[in-house]
């Protein structure tokens, strides 16, 4: 006999999975069904299986840094077939919500920002910071004339605020967490016996995250889920008008600071043109993922937790107010108008401020675990 | 009364098309005028022709040569008429296809296969000639008036259930308890597993309740610190002698060997047992009666279980509690031949810790724990914290452990929710390898999983040990975690099983020749059932009955429909002793055995091999018969040397006519073989095989028989003196998974063929024309290769030297 694991069971880790979405897993008996019909799982040690009595036993070291964890793309194929409505599928997502906690910096960030009774807080912080900005600028009004937001809030000032979150924030605390994450991950792999690789070579790393990239842009994983095949399309939208929106925001700071040219733009601008499509593209699949997350799969699988609806708000909220403020600025409402774009603001600022704590951090450490995956062979570069 | 047989032929169902009608009806002698045949013999026409004869002509005995006898037995019932079936439906035309070759008949004339033709009928003869030595079975009275009192022994849930069942029924029941309180293991539990919906939480325990209902109810006398010191008689006419719990009575039973020094002494003395006054302080024998005994006409066992106990030395010395019976059926069966069976190490699980580590403990000793208060680690007296449930013993097998069932599972599951609501903070471990939580109790396996507290998994514990600072250390191997595992626990619980009070205990004490207790517990676990499986509830001594525990680890509400079915099944043997009829399994059996004793040796062979216990016996040794124990299946018949023992309609000589009346050619292309088979498994199974169209070679004969357990040896000479080649009887399944319905028949039959083998070398006859198969009732696909093989045997062998003589 090999030697064995000493093994403590941590009830409290439990207790939190249940609280994250996760309140099902006790369910579970061990048939692994779940294995069997994963439709994205490897075929050496599969999950979700053991990832299952690892959560009944309350066993985190199994399954914070666990890169099966995050190769799971919540599908949940298992949740519907589970025979014991244990949602497996839910489970891992618990876990993932449970690890970005538990990798961040600062950790009572890590904290606060999954815990569903400080959300007036979050948004309480933004709205504070802009206030006393719009203030101390003697900006705390709705200005005169052609409607134009730079009148209201300065493009600077708002720069002021965004860039710093930007380049220091952002790289300071998700670095962190990062880090953390990466080292933790291939530690455990390491032990688990899951890569052969000892090291965690950048260079190598590099080419496996440029392998994976080709599979998350065309979202190959959910399009081999069955139950879930309907969130392909939204999340495409979603991930899609964020990487244009990303892409209209640099170029619209380039042409404020360098070319000298401040907005409004016109509509025909093709710049613009990027950005409206992108607006809508995120408007409609923020709301088809709101519906997917309402649609009735039995057993409330997938219904998602405080931590997967705070970020479907925020994304839907992004497109709302943002596409609101263009046209009510068109339209010409100067009342709305103005008071949208502060709230548009706010959502920018959740978004930036919170990522690496907030689920939208999943699109870096799924990233990161898949490329992972790679990296130490456990699936094969495509 | 004169017979007069009246022969049936039936034409339907494809037997006119397949033989030769004219000639079947050839073979009935002249003396027989009553001879016909019908297109469909079991319709309205035909069953009314054979009543006119009947009426008109006298017939008493009815042969009908149709379909098998195990079929339409209800439309040719003739009241008090002897019917004799030959079946030549599934026996002959189902189960032969005409072979080209073979072929006769005239032109013009039906073409039939000539050895089917033959077949037909030899079957046709040997019907009618064990027609002629079949009698119509009186039923058989007792000589007191009956009574119905049911005796309950135990007063734990199933005892108490079960007279409340009774006593609801209307009949009055007795319960005698040993211990000065009813109530039993159950009385001692804190709650027990759920039986209402939800089914998701231990419920408090309910015996107290059936404890007032049954004190309370008319018809039921409980006693307590009372004990059986002897139960004599047969069902309908138990003699029931009481003494008080832990004291010596002289109407103990004794040992086998106690008694036989007493009657040898008797002997000297010159005087008989039974006749003699014993006086008052001498140990009385099986052979008196006590007059001051209380009358009863059925038992229910429910003297429960004992816990498992860690034997202190494996030493196979047998213990004064070992029991007659086991002695007694070792003995027996050293007697038969059959070595001894290396003896059973008593497993220590020494690799648990268990008697080295005070914190390892039983299940029952947690229950008890736990029943009277907190539960605490035994070397400490601190709350227990982390307490390991441990299922499966290991070491190389997945089994529970010994007499567990499926109620370990479930116990665990119990006792698991009780270390947590002692304390919240306490985590409780079961490492299974089998989780039994059967039917609705599958909720309460779901409620427990639920608890964050409660970590399962299956696994195999390899062992526990101490941890240095004085908490446990469990290991465990292929657990669901993935890779062995290690936990650090501070009380361990093994799921330790129940052990029938049967086992070591001859808790009955009945006033039997075969002893006070039940006999080849070997076969049966310790257990006291005849067949578990096919007949629930009945023991291996008629009138007995076991319910609870005592029959199979259960839970108490399984228990208490348990005890309804003991109840039910006690009132039944009443009332068919009433009757006169067999309980079971041949329920409403009219026929017993009856004993020509003149010629009777004193051999003992019935006494000591009929499976039941049915017959004692005298000082001299001639066979005292108890017709309500018996349980017809003639296996005293198939004992006796002197075939002395037979029925009314099943005897030496009618099987014996029907095997002479088998018509043996003397060319050798035809040979004959004999088979007996099994009524209960193998001839379905034959019927059920020409059901499905298979085939089979027309040389055989099949001779349906009670139980291979009835077959004389007497039968299988005469078959073989006659010139028949061989003799296959086939039967149910015997040892370990037996299947006999009379739990010892095919396997006695085993040991008088092997017997037989010997005496057939002695007289230049192959042994191998002699065997034995077994078979279930549910392989009927193996008939035709069991024959087959068989026959190739033959050919092997060669001719029956004896053939023509």
């Amino acid at each position: 006999m090999a030697e064995s694991k000493w093994v403590e069971p941590d009830v409290s880790f439990v207790k939190e999975l249940k609280a994250l979405g996760g309140d099902t897993l006790k369910k579970c008996y061990q048939c692994a069904t779940c294995s069997v019909v994963c439709p994205i799982s490897p075929e050496e040690q599969p999950f979700p299986r053991k990832e299952m009595i690892a959560a009944q036993w309350g066993l985190k070291d199994k399954l914070v840094g666990n890169m099966d964890v995050w190769l799971c793309h919540q599908c949940n194929d298992c949740s519907t077939y589970c025979p014991r409505g244990a949602r497996p599928g839910d489970v891992l997502n618990a876990v993932r919500a449970y690890s970005i906690r538990e990798y961040a910096w600062p950790s009572w960030l890590g904290k606060i920002v999954p815990d569903g009774r400080f959300w007036w807080l979050l948004l309480a912080i933004p709205v504070v910071i802009f206030l006393v900005l719009l203030n101390a600028i003697g900006h705390l009004h709705i200005p005169e004339g052609e409607i134009e937001f730079a009148k209201f809030f300065p493009t600077l000032w708002v720069d002021l605020v965004f860039v710093p979150l930007s380049v220091i924030w952002i790289p300071l605390t998700f670095g962190i967490g990062i880090y953390r994450f990466m080292t933790d991950m291939h530690k455990k792999a390491l032990a688990e016996g899951k890569t052969k690789r000892k090291d965690l070579n950048i260079p190598d790393f590099l080419k496996s995250i440029l392998c994976t990239l080709p599979t998350i842009l065309r979202h190959n994983k959910f399009s081999q889920c069955t139950q879930n095949k309907d969130r392909y399309v939204p999340h495409m939208l979603v991930l899609f008008s964020f990487l244009g929106l990303f892409v209209v925001t640099n170029c619209f700071f380039v042409a404020l600071y360098i070319l000298q040219s401040p907005g409004p733009y016109s509509l025909a601008n093709p710049i613009k043109i990027l950005a409206n499509v992108s607006a809508i593209a995120l408007f409609v699949g923020g709301l088809l993922m709101i519906a997917n997350r309402m649609r009735d799969r039995g057993d409330n699988v997938g219904k998602g937790s405080y931590f997967d609806w705070s970020l479907l708000i925020l994304v839907f909220g992004l497109a709302v107010t943002g596409g609101g403020s263009e046209l009510l600025r068109l339209a010409h409402v100067p009342n709305v108008a103005y008071p949208m774009y502060f709230a548009h603001l706010v959502f920018v600022f959740c978004l930036f401020a919170y990522l690496p704590f907030s689920k939208l951090a999943h699109l870096v450490y799924r990233t990161l675990a898949m490329s992972y995956s790679r990296y130490s062979e456990r699936e094969p570069c495509e | 009364m004169e017979k007069k047989l009246g022969v049936y032929i039936c034409k339907g169902c494809g037997i006119a098309e397949a033989l030769d009608m004219d000639r079947l009806e050839k073979v009935v002698p002249p003396k027989i005028e009553v001879r016909k045949t019908h297109p469909i013999l079991c319709s309205p026409e035909g069953v009314e022709l054979i009543k006119q004869d009947i009426a008109n002509e006298g017939v008493n005995t009815v042969v009908i040569a149709a379909c098998s006898r195990r079929v339409l037995y209800d439309v040719f019932d003739f009241g008090p008429n002897v019917v004799q079936r030959v079946n030549l439906r599934e026996g002959v035309v189902w189960s032969h296809k005409p072979n080209e070759e073979n072929m006769i008949g005239e032109e013009g004339g039906p073409q039939v296969d000539e050895l089917i033709q033959e077949m037909a009928e030899d079957y046709l003869r040997m019907g009618m000639a064990e027609a002629e030595k079949v009698q119509r079975p009186e039923p058989y009275q007792l000589p007191e008036p009956i009574n119905k009192r049911i005796l309950v022994l135990g007063g734990g849930v199933a005892g108490l259930s079960a007279a409340l069942e009774a006593a609801k029924t209307g009949y009055e029941a007795m319960v005698i308890e040993k211990e000065a309180e009813v109530g039993g293991f159950a009385a001692k539990l804190r709650k027990q597993t759920p039986w209402t919906y939800p089914y998701e939480d231990a419920q408090e325990p309910v015996i107290q309740q059936i404890i007032k209902e049954a004190e309370a109810h008319p018809k039921i006398e409980i006693r307590t610190n009372t004990e059986v010191a002897r139960i004599a008689g047969q069902p309908g006419d138990y003699g029931v002698t009481f003494k008080d719990a832990g004291t010596k009575s002289v109407w103990d039973v004794m040992s086998k060997e106690e008694e036989a020094a007493i009657l040898e002494k008797l002997a000297e003395e010159g005087q008989a047992a039974g006749a003699r006054e014993p006086s008052p302080d001498e140990p009385h024998t099986i052979l008196s009666t006590n007059p001051d005994a209380e009358k009863f006409g059925a038992v229910v066992l429910a003297t429960g279980w004992k816990p498992w106990e860690l034997k202190e030395e494996a030493e196979e010395a047998p213990e004064a509690a070992e029991g007659e019976g086991a002695e007694e059926a070792k003995k027996e069966e050293a007697k038969e031949g059959e070595g001894e069976e290396p003896a059973v190490e008593e497993p220590t699980y020494e690799h648990l810790g268990f008697g080295k580590f005070p914190d390892v403990i039983t299940n029952v000793a947690l229950e008890e724990m736990a029943g009277e208060g907190k539960i605490i680690c035994p070397s400490t007296g601190k709350p227990a914290t982390s307490v390991a449930f441990i299922q499966c013993p290991g070491q190389g097998t997945d089994e529970d452990f010994p007499y567990a069932a499926a109620i370990t599972s479930m116990v665990a599951l119990k006792q698991a929710k009780y270390v947590r609501e002692d304390n919240a903070d306490a985590k409780a471990y079961i490492f299974y390898q089998h989780m039994r939580t059967l039917g609705q109790t599958e909720y309460f396996y779901k409620s427990a999983q639920q608890d964050e507290g409660i970590f399962l998994t299956k696994g195999d514990v390899v062992s526990v040990s101490e941890n240095g600072n004085g908490s446990l250390v469990l290991e465990a191997k292929d657990t669901l975690l993935g890779g062995d595992i290690k936990v650090a626990v501070d009380l361990v619980v093994l799921a330790t099983g129940m052990v029938p009070t049967t086992k070591d205990d001859p808790v009955m004490n009945l006033a039997y020749r075969q002893g006070p207790g039940f006999r080849d517990l070997e076969l049966f676990d310790g257990y006291p059932d005849s067949n578990f499986i096919c007949f629930p509830y009945e023991t291996r001594r008629t009138g007995i009955y076991a319910a609870g525990c005592g029959r199979r680890a259960m839970s108490i509400q399984e228990s208490r429909v348990d005890a309804a079915g003991a109840a039910l099944k006690a009132i039944q043997c009443i009332e068919s002793a009433n009757r006169g009829v067999s309980v079971h399994p041949r329920s409403g059996d009219m026929t017993f055995p009856d004993f020509f004793f003149q010629r009777c040796t004193q051999c003992k062979r019935c006494t000591e091999e009929c499976p039941f216990g049915a017959l004692d016996d005298d000082e001299k040794g001639t066979p005292l018969p108890n017709p309500t124990r018996c349980r017809r299946c003639g296996t005293c018949m198939g004992a006796c040397p002197e075939r002395i023992i037979g029925f009314a309609d099943y005897n030496i000589d009618s099987i014996g006519s029907a095997i002479k009346a088998m018509g043996v050619p003397e060319e050798e292309e035809k040979p004959r073989v004999l088979v007996l088979a099994c009524e209960n498994d193998a001839y379905p199974a034959f019927d059920q095989a020409a059901l499905m169209g298979l085939t089979y070679s027309p040389f055989i004969r099949v001779i349906p028989v009670r139980c291979l357990g009835s077959v004389n040896v007497v039968w299988i000479k005469d078959a073989l003196s006659k010139g028949v080649d061989g003799v296959l009887a086939i039967g149910c399944k015997y040892g370990d998974d037996y299947q006999c319905h009379f739990a010892k028949g095919s396997e006695l039959f085993s040991i008088r063929a092997d017997k037989i083998g010997e005496a057939l070398v002695s007289l230049a006859l192959e042994k191998e024309r002699v065997q034995q198969v077994q078979i279930a009732i549910d392989e009927c696909d193996k008939i035709p290769g069991i024959i087959q093989d068989f026959m190739a045997t033959i050919e092997e062998v060669g001719p029956n030297p004896f053939k023509g003589f």
